[in-house]
């Protein structure tokens, strides 16, 4: 999958908040060369836009399957992936350990990289003043180390010790620091067109439907999808809260109109976002054995996996909420709302 | 793989930039007329409702013997509820024109608006006594087939009629008020104005459905079910006043002892049963509630607001918009502060528990959640999105099956009226692999007119 194909599935959400109701789900938005908006129930096809991997949705018709869960987990060998009950260590596992342990921190670097590239508008549109500003800003507000501590601070109030120990003896454990491996893995620039790629294969070489049932219930425990529906939601209220204190007052969006779209954009986001995070799962967790990856549901599934995971949710959303608002806070008032018109309004480079 | 559905987010927040700044970034195209009145009508006209009361008021002031600024002070100040504003300056204008009959019609309108009906029927009278002697004969003594020509012929007669059959009808006295309107033509034997209101709802033109409803109260007064619909859609567009008298009228003319039962509650959760709403204090509701939502007028709104409180504690709707103003101003405490205050107001208002209910649960607190919603769906077992709601709740507190039954009773109720494919999904997965990491969804479908907005 590409990133161009996730733009446009993203901009499906984003252009709602403008014209609510005027796009269907499954639509793309892209403006061509002459500054022409088109809206398709395919991508844009072009010289300078290749034609994008399909969205490979990996459907699961929970109907079809045989009744039981297969195989149910508790029935399951997992023990040996397991990490021992008793932890060979002395002292508590600090929140940095954990974090460390974790592999967020890693990933947080190519996040914040990412954040920085796509915001920064294209050479030769801002004046070189304002580009100057933009980065700036940019440089300054979206330091990995910034929302890494915000994510710390935004972490610490839930600690459970209990679970936290159990967390970091799954993560200390050999399988756990091979799946912690495999997912920072996932931040390399060319993840994504191997994912594209890999999904291009999969009408063809479909998984088993004992993989994809583990790779859904994997999104079940963990709560993947909609954590990204939620940080989806994060995004776009942070930016538009900023933009919107910061236009004249008669274009200002009450905070209430603001959740009202977002939560509609939500909704419509939600499908896609599930399709590709299943597509990327199946890649990314490829080399993992179904004993493996059952023994992944198997801790995700445990109370400490769900704490760990909801409180890194809570952190995440908190943390990367923060950092997008006061970016976008701090880019319009370096560059006035005027200027960014320009970038609003781009003639020679697509948006997909 | 936290990250990596946050990589697939990145470029969002480039679009959702662009798209926001595109959009506070169009200039506005209005050039500014001569006059401060013409502004002020540019400015209402355009919708700038505040900028177009503040340049009102300034050209009011810098023309005091102005007619038309006085008027247009007055006007703009009763569409905004500064209802005493208002009336001072219809009343510096009529001493300055006693004769204009558009301007006494206003000033009866104004006073229909807050309820004081005598000032009203007065300026009516003067209104009426301003037409010719043979027109007034006719008017008052004519039969009713000749009447149907006089008020085409003299449109303000039958501005008289309306707001006379609108003043009977608010005062409680339905019969009377259709006797005039049958005396005076308004509504024929043997319409079907009901049938004929119900396709006007296709249209969903309010102002429509409103004079359609309000045809067939009058010329059918058997119509039961008609008269109970209009009650509850007048509830929903916060006519808390008339949507009483009709939902009280329909379970008095229906035959249904269920139904009478039914009636009687919704008045009591929905309407805040016997308590009093003075007129003045719907209005400055509903004008408050347009000063938050459309023009995004918070000290206005919460003025009017308070004042709407001040002259009717019990009343539960007030109170549920100053939480929901503090609510998205980011203050959750205060919002619970006032969702409190307004349940003891009016303990049984099924919307007050109801949204604090879901606030509380937004905000974690799922056990004093559960209380609220619990009692929002005992008062109202229909109220699909209380359920969904409740079974949230349940399930981040772990009431797996509490949680089931709740949301199945919701889903068994939407599915003959809309499609919750999420929730469907939800309990799908549930069910097969038990509890998951994220909560369910708990949308609110609108289903059920007259429980849909406040």
């Amino acid at each position: 999958m590409t990133s161009r194909l996730k733009r446009g599935l993203l901009l499906l959400g984003v252009a709602v908040v403008l014209t609510p109701g005027t796009i269907s789900a499954g639509s793309y938005k892209w403006v061509d060369e002459k500054g022409n908006v088109t809206y398709s129930d395919r991508p844009p096809q072009s010289a300078q836009s290749p034609a994008t991997a399909p969205v490979v949705a990996v459907p699961l018709d929970l109907k079809n399957l045989d009744a039981r869960p297969v195989p149910p987990l508790q029935e399951q060998d997992v023990k040996k992936y397991l990490p021992p009950a008793v932890i060979p260590r002395s002292g508590p596992t600090r929140i940095d350990d954990l974090l460390e342990l974790s592999g967020v921190r890693a990933q947080l670097v190519g996040l914040a990289r990412g954040l920085a590239k796509e915001l920064r508008p294209a050479p030769g549109i801002m004046s070189a003043k304002d580009q100057a500003s933009i980065d700036r800003v940019l440089s300054k507000s979206l330091r990995h180390e910034t929302v890494y501590g915000l994510l710390r601070e935004a972490f610490i109030p839930q600690v459970d010790r209990t679970n936290l120990e159990a967390t970091a003896a799954w993560l200390r454990s050999p399988l756990g620091r091979r799946i912690t491996m495999l997912e920072v893995s996932t931040s390399d620039p060319s993840f994504e067109q191997k994912v594209a790629d890999y999904a291009a294969e999969l009408k063809a070489n479909r998984p088993s439907d004992r993989r994809v049932e583990l790779i859904w219930r994997l999104d079940w425990v963990m709560g993947s999808s909609e954590s990204a529906a939620d940080l989806y939601v994060t995004l776009s209220r942070g930016v538009t809260k900023a933009v919107s204190a910061a236009g004249p007052p008669e274009r200002r969006l009450r905070p209430g109109q603001i959740e009202e779209q977002v939560a509609e954009i939500r909704a419509r986001v939600r499908g896609p976002l599930s399709a590709m995070h299943h597509s990327a799962t199946l890649y990314a967790y490829r080399d993992l054995t179904d004993d493996e990856l059952t023994a992944y549901v198997v801790f995700s599934s445990s109370d400490a996996g769900r704490w760990y995971n909801l409180a890194m949710h809570k952190a995440m959303a908190s943390a990367v909420g923060r950092t997008v608002e006061q970016t976008a806070a701090e880019l319009v008032r370096a560059v006035p709302v005027e200027r960014w018109a320009r970038v609003a309004q781009p003639a020679a480079q697509a948006v997909r | 793989m936290m990250t990596n559905a946050l990589k697939a987010l990145a470029p969002v927040l480039a679009l959702t930039l662009c798209s926001a700044l595109a959009a506070i970034a169009q200039e506005s195209p209005t050039a500014p007329p001569l006059s401060d009145a013409e502004r002020a009508v540019a400015a209402f006209k355009a919708g700038r409702y505040t900028e177009a009361l503040a340049t009102a008021r300034r050209a009011a002031d810098a023309s005091p013997t102005a007619v038309r600024a006085l008027t247009t002070r007055a006007a703009i100040a009763e569409f905004m509820g500064e209802f005493d504003e208002a009336r001072t300056f219809y009343d510096r204008a009529a001493a300055l024109t006693p004769d204009d009959t558009g301007l006494i019609y206003r000033m009866a309108s104004h006073a229909v608006r807050v309820g004081e009906y005598d000032r009203a029927l007065a300026h009516l009278d003067r209104l009426l006594a301003l037409h010719p002697r043979q027109v007034r004969w006719l008017f008052q003594y004519a039969p009713t087939r000749f009447q149907a020509k006089l008020l085409r012929e003299h449109p303000s007669l039958e501005h008289i009629v309306q707001i006379k059959i609108d003043i009977l009808t608010e005062k409680g006295d339905l019969a009377q008020a259709r006797r005039m309107a049958q005396g005076y033509a308004i509504v024929q034997p043997g319409q079907d104005y009901c049938g004929q209101a119900r396709s006007v709802m296709a249209g969903r033109n309010r102002e429509d459905v409103f004079k359609a409803f309000r045809l067939a109260t009058l010329g059918q007064p058997d119509a039961a079910d008609c008269i109970w619909w209009y009650g509850q859609w007048l509830s929903d567009e916060g006519y808390v006043r008339l949507g009483r008298l009709m939902v009280i009228e329909g379970a008095r003319v229906t035959g249904s002892a269920t139904n009478k039962e039914s009636g009687a509650r919704y008045v009591r959760i929905r309407l805040g049963g016997n308590r009093d709403v003075p007129k003045r204090a719907e209005q400055l509701f509903l004008i408050a509630r347009q000063r938050y939502l459309r023009d995004d007028d918070i000290e206005g709104a919460t003025r009017l607001f308070d004042e709407c409180i001040r002259l009717a504690p019990g009343f539960a709707r007030p109170y549920n918009y100053r939480a929901l103003m503090a609510a998205d101003q980011g203050d959750r405490e205060a919002a619970l502060a006032w969702y409190r205050k307004g349940l003891k107001a009016d303990a049984d208002s099924w919307r007050t528990h109801r949204n604090l209910g879901k606030l509380l649960s937004e905000m974690e607190r799922y056990p004093e959640a559960e209380m609220h919603l619990r009692k929002t769906v005992e008062l109202f077992g229909d109220d699909a999105g209380g359920h969904l709601a409740l079974a949230r709740v349940l399930y981040a507190e772990g009431k797996y099956d509490e949680f089931l039954k709740e949301a199945t009773a919701a889903v068994t109720f939407l599915n003959a009226k809309t499609q919750i494919v999420d929730v469907r999904e939800f309990l799908s997965k549930f069910d097969r692999w038990g509890p998951g990491a994220a909560l369910p969804p708990a949308p609110d479908p609108n289903v059920i007119i007259g429980w849909n907005y406040d």
